[in-house]
């Protein structure tokens, strides 16, 4: 899970390998506040399944790549 | 013994105390325990992705989004430097902190350095990507290479 200059240094990191899903940072910040905001909280409780899907649901993460395993 | 989520509770907390990953002596000391139920615990806990330890050593390798060990990715917040597991961590130590930040990493296909600044949770760098190389269903099948 790293950041990129461009698309094009991504496409040459991969070498070939299939690709796996490319978002702006700006939409990773916004992934990142909604995922993690409440991590120190003393009221804090583990995320469900459901929880963590609605996140990437909200932020329009969708499809395949961004389902969460069924526990 | 305190709970699992008391447990995990003092361990973050100390994390972010000390700037570092707290030793099980440090936080069974916190804790009132002893280190034996804390190494329990913190297996449990390992078990339960709440956090990460060492397969050698047992140490806290991670604290999501806290880093135990050095890292590429490194944040500057609440007045010092933190490492975090991933460029997705990076910004989430600046989201648990609920601080502004300065996170500096590197392209790793160029190995140019990367610094975004984040102010009231927005980069000023826009144009940089993420790339997420992982689906979702396998992150925790090695969380580690995730």
């Amino acid at each position: 899970m790293n950041l990129f200059r461009s698309g094009e240094h991504i496409e040459r990191w991969l070498s070939g390998r299939d690709p796996g899903a490319t978002i702006p940072v700006r939409k990773l910040s916004e992934l990142a506040h909604a995922w993690w905001d409440d991590r120190l909280s003393l009221t804090w409780r583990p995320h469900t399944r459901e929880q963590n899907q609605a996140i990437l649901d909200r932020l329009g993460l969708t499809g395949q790549f961004w389902r969460l395993p069924e526990t | 013994m305190p709970d699992d989520l008391v447990l995990r509770n003092v361990t973050f907390a100390l994390f972010v105390e000390l700037g570092r990953a707290p030793t099980a002596d440090e936080v069974a000391a916190a804790a009132g325990c002893d280190r034996a139920e804390v190494v329990a615990g913190w297996q449990r806990l390992h078990a339960g992705h709440a956090l990460v330890l060492d397969a050698v050593t047992g140490a806290i390798r991670m604290a999501n989004p806290f880093s135990g060990v050095p890292t590429a990715h490194r944040v500057h917040a609440a007045g010092r430097w933190w490492f975090a597991n991933c460029a997705w961590d990076a910004f989430g130590i600046c989201a648990a902190l609920h601080e502004d930040g300065q996170i500096e990493t590197s392209c790793p296909d160029c190995g140019e350095s990367l610094r975004v600044a984040v102010h009231d949770q927005r980069p000023d760098d826009e144009s940089l990507l993420f790339h997420c190389l992982v689906p979702a269903a396998r992150w925790w099948d090695d969380i580690v290479f995730t």
